[in-house]
């Protein structure tokens, strides 16, 4: 399957959330999915939760972390587009498949990445996720 | 295998895996803050030489073809034509990385691991993806 990344519906409820001024909570966080075979990104994913820890790392570098920056930029229109950079560091021999970026609280998914194929990485290496979302208006 | 996306929230991501030591001194790399144009962005980089990890393997962000925009012959052949090429790339990226990731200790072509140049037009798709299969064509440039 192809390298597939959405937003999730559940990012979609949380960003009208904060469009509201409701309680809620902007992208803070990012964690890598453990699985041995490639997944697909989805909007209704059966695997956004964050908290569901049989699909997401929780050891070795991969877990749950603050993502390490997060800004704007401009694809079409001044500031349409969010930025984010992390590098996870790994301290065990795992898989990664993609991975999820989560709101302050990590109860909500926002964007769902899935690789082209599975990284296997071993103790030491790290990945570095370059990612952008761009709210479309062209 | 259905794959939903949001047109109007295009989202575009890549995870570049490389070694933690320096492939020129072999000293652990460190993470590194940088500016690129006004985005604050990071980096491992050796504090020493200024060098990374050996590549191992990066994935490529495959946009979905945008959806015709009339109903003739013409809009609708193209749509064709773009998902057919967006299907072979898809494919060519995750043999790519599957590759790449099972021969992280030996030498293979640069191209398979930085995904650079990738597949422009159809034709070029079908061509890098047979040059894939083949264990001795994807030996050589």
């Amino acid at each position: 399957m192809a390298q597939t990344q959405t937003w999730t519906d559940t990012g979609i409820q949380e960003l009208i959330l904060l469009l509201e001024e409701a309680a809620a909570t902007g992208m803070e966080s990012i964690v890598c999915l453990e699985m041995a075979t490639p997944c697909t990104a989805a909007v209704a994913s059966t695997f956004a939760n964050p908290a569901d820890t049989a699909i997401h790392h929780t050891d070795s570098g991969l877990l749950l972390a603050a993502i390490d920056t997060v800004g704007h930029a401009t694809v079409n229109t001044t500031g349409d587009t969010i930025t984010f950079d992390h590098v996870f560091t790994a301290t065990g021999t795992k898989n990664v498949a993609g991975i999820h970026t989560c709101n302050n609280d990590d109860d909500v998914t926002f964007i769902e990445c899935c690789f082209n194929a599975v990284l296997a990485v071993e103790n030491t290496d790290t990945i570095t996720i370059d990612g952008q979302s761009t709210i479309d208006q062209a | 295998m259905k794959v939903s996306t949001r047109s109007t929230f295009k989202v575009s991501a890549t995870g570049e895996h490389r070694t933690g030591f320096c492939e020129n001194c072999q000293t652990q790399t460190v993470k590194e803050f940088y500016m690129d144009g006004e985005r604050r962005r990071i980096r491992m980089v050796c504090p020493v030489c200024g060098g990374m990890g050996k590549l191992i393997a990066k994935t490529f962000s495959v946009q979905p073809p945008d959806p015709p925009q009339c109903l003739s012959f013409r809009c609708l052949f193209r749509f064709f034509m773009d998902t057919l090429f967006c299907a072979l790339l898809s494919n060519y990226h995750k043999r790519r990385v599957a590759y790449a990731e099972k021969n992280r200790h030996k030498v293979i072509l640069e191209r398979y691991r930085t995904g650079e140049p990738s597949p422009k037009t159809i034709w070029q798709a079908i061509y890098d993806n047979t040059k894939l299969t083949c264990p001795i064509c994807r030996k050589y440039n």
